[in-house]
């Protein structure tokens, strides 16, 4: 299996999701750890409209192997601005790219996150969990 | 409920292999090596191993073994020839199921039950319980001390001829639902034509000190390339094809009838625990039945998800999954006898209704399997 891969300039959450950014407007998504856990990826369920806002660590759709259901929770509270319908199309694009063709939500931050992991310290968290 | 978790004999190759592991029942099982849609199209296109070693092994042996069996089954054990094997299942006096089993007559007093893991210790002291007044008669639980690796898919009889062409064993001459004895490293070893994926297939009943080394050898083999699959393919590939599985499409307040097994309930040839109950409930009309079921809109069904149709519940998901045959999702469910299973149902996923409808099983048809 080849190294999972986590880019520097990019927070996670203990949830396993990324965020590009701390402020602004921000891309959210799902690391490799939690794409290489799940296995395949069949079905990605995101809000169907931007405009809602979410707090941190809030539900925002689900994402969905062929075996389990996993939630995906909101790495910092923002408002949504754009959604990547291309994904719930073809969720398999989130297994060949998790960072980029894979990117789920974009959000306007309203709080800046304080409990985010650099990809250092995240890869760290991972080995701690075995 | 026995709280500890066992490993099976593969344990420490699937760890090697890199698999990830998953409490399945009391055992820890591969679920998947490198991913369950590969591993599924794999087999439906190649050949695949399977570690089942979890699955229970009961021998039942005497010249009263047949009457015995035939009383606590629901199937015609007469006409259960040697070298062949039989579907069934034990069910109590509300004529509710125990336990679906496979039983081989593997010689002409010693029947082989292969057992579902979580049922093996029920199944056991029910035929225990049921054992008085059967007096040449031996029920002998060998679950721990047989493995099981199944070896499916439309290589599969390729893959074995090869691995076994020294010892020139020729598996073309099992046809489907045949046993023979072998021996491999000078032990005794069981291969039969059957499965649990829909494709050509064949399962190895084997002492646990062989299952490494036929693992290994039918790894090894260059051409046909077989890989090691995961439980999680396992159940997408049994569930296209219509298979049921104990515990999430079946149990104990289930008949055969309504899980879809009536072909195997032979109420006219013979009298079994359970019969007059499923006659009653027949006479009554059967209320609820396992439909196979597809997604037509995108969302994937998972077990006890509820079913509607015109503002009416009318069902339950039993098993639920991407199916990677067809590329879509579906499934089996207990259905209503009321509903329409011509219309649309809709399937509840955390709250949204998403549009089904109900196909007959199996949900895919193997291109391989021949009889």
């Amino acid at each position: 299996m080849e190294k999972l891969k986590f880019p520097d300039n990019y927070f996670y959450s203990k949830e396993h999701e990324w965020l590009s950014d701390k402020k602004g407007i921000v891309t959210v998504g799902v690391s490799a750890f939690a794409i290489d856990q799940l296995g395949d990826i069949v079905h990605i369920d995101l809000p169907e409209n931007n405009g809602q806002s979410y707090g941190a660590g809030d539900s925002f759709g689900t994402i969905e192997s062929t075996k389990t259901v996993s939630d995906l929770y909101m790495p910092a509270s923002g408002k949504i601005v754009a959604i990547n319908k291309a994904v719930l199309e073809s969720p398999e694009s989130l297994q060949e790219d998790p960072y980029d063709k894979g990117w789920l939500v974009k959000i306007s931050i309203d709080q800046s996150p304080d409990n985010l992991m650099s990809a250092k310290e995240y890869q760290d968290y991972l080995n701690q969990e075995g | 409920m026995n709280k500890e978790i066992s490993q099976t004999v593969l344990y420490s190759r699937h760890k090697d292999l890199k698999a990830k592991m998953a409490p399945f029942g009391s055992w820890v099982m591969p679920i998947f090596y490198q991913s369950v849609i590969f591993e599924h199209n794999y087999v439906r296109s190649q050949v695949g191993i399977f570690d089942v070693s979890h699955m229970g092994e009961i021998f039942v042996q005497g010249k009263d073994a047949s009457s015995f069996l035939q009383g606590l089954t629901i199937n015609n054990i007469d006409k259960l020839k040697v070298g062949s094997s039989q579907y069934t299942a034990l069910c109590n006096e509300k004529g509710g199921i125990i336990d679906d089993l496979i039983i081989y007559r593997i010689f002409d007093q010693t029947y082989l039950l292969c057992v579902n893991a979580a049922n093996i210790a029920k199944d056991f002291s029910w035929l225990q319980s049921h054992q008085q007044g059967f007096l040449d008669l031996s029920l002998t639980n060998r679950s721990s001390d047989f493995g099981q690796i199944a070896i499916q898919g439309p290589l599969s009889l390729k893959l074995l001829n090869t691995v076994f062409s020294a010892e020139k064993i020729d598996f073309s001459q099992l046809s489907y639902g045949q046993i023979i004895e072998v021996e491999l490293f000078g032990l005794k070893v069981f291969f039969a034509r059957t499965g649990y994926t829909g494709e050509m297939g064949f399962e190895a009943y084997l002492p646990l000190s062989l299952v490494g080394s036929l693992w290994d050898l039918l790894l090894a083999c260059p051409h046909p390339k077989a890989l090691p699959i995961g439980l999680g393919a396992r159940d997408t590939l049994r569930l296209e094809a219509g298979f049921i599985l104990y515990g999430n499409d079946a149990n104990d307040q289930t008949t055969p009838m309504e899980v879809g097994i009536g072909w195997a309930c032979r109420l006219l040839e013979k009298d079994f625990i359970g019969k007059d109950a499923i006659l009653e409930a027949k006479k009554r009309g059967l209320e609820r039945k396992i439909e196979g079921f597809i997604m037509d809109e995108q969302a994937i069904p998972r077990a006890n998800m509820t079913l509607w149709q015109d503002d009416k519940e009318i069902g339950l998901v039993t098993s639920g999954s991407y199916l990677p045959s067809l590329q879509k999702a579906g499934g089996l469910a207990l259905v209503s006898c009321k509903a329409n299973i011509e219309k649309p149902i809709f399937v509840d996923v955390r709250g949204q209704l998403k549009k089904a409808c109900i196909v007959k099983k199996p949900l895919y048809v193997s291109k391989s399997k021949t009889s």
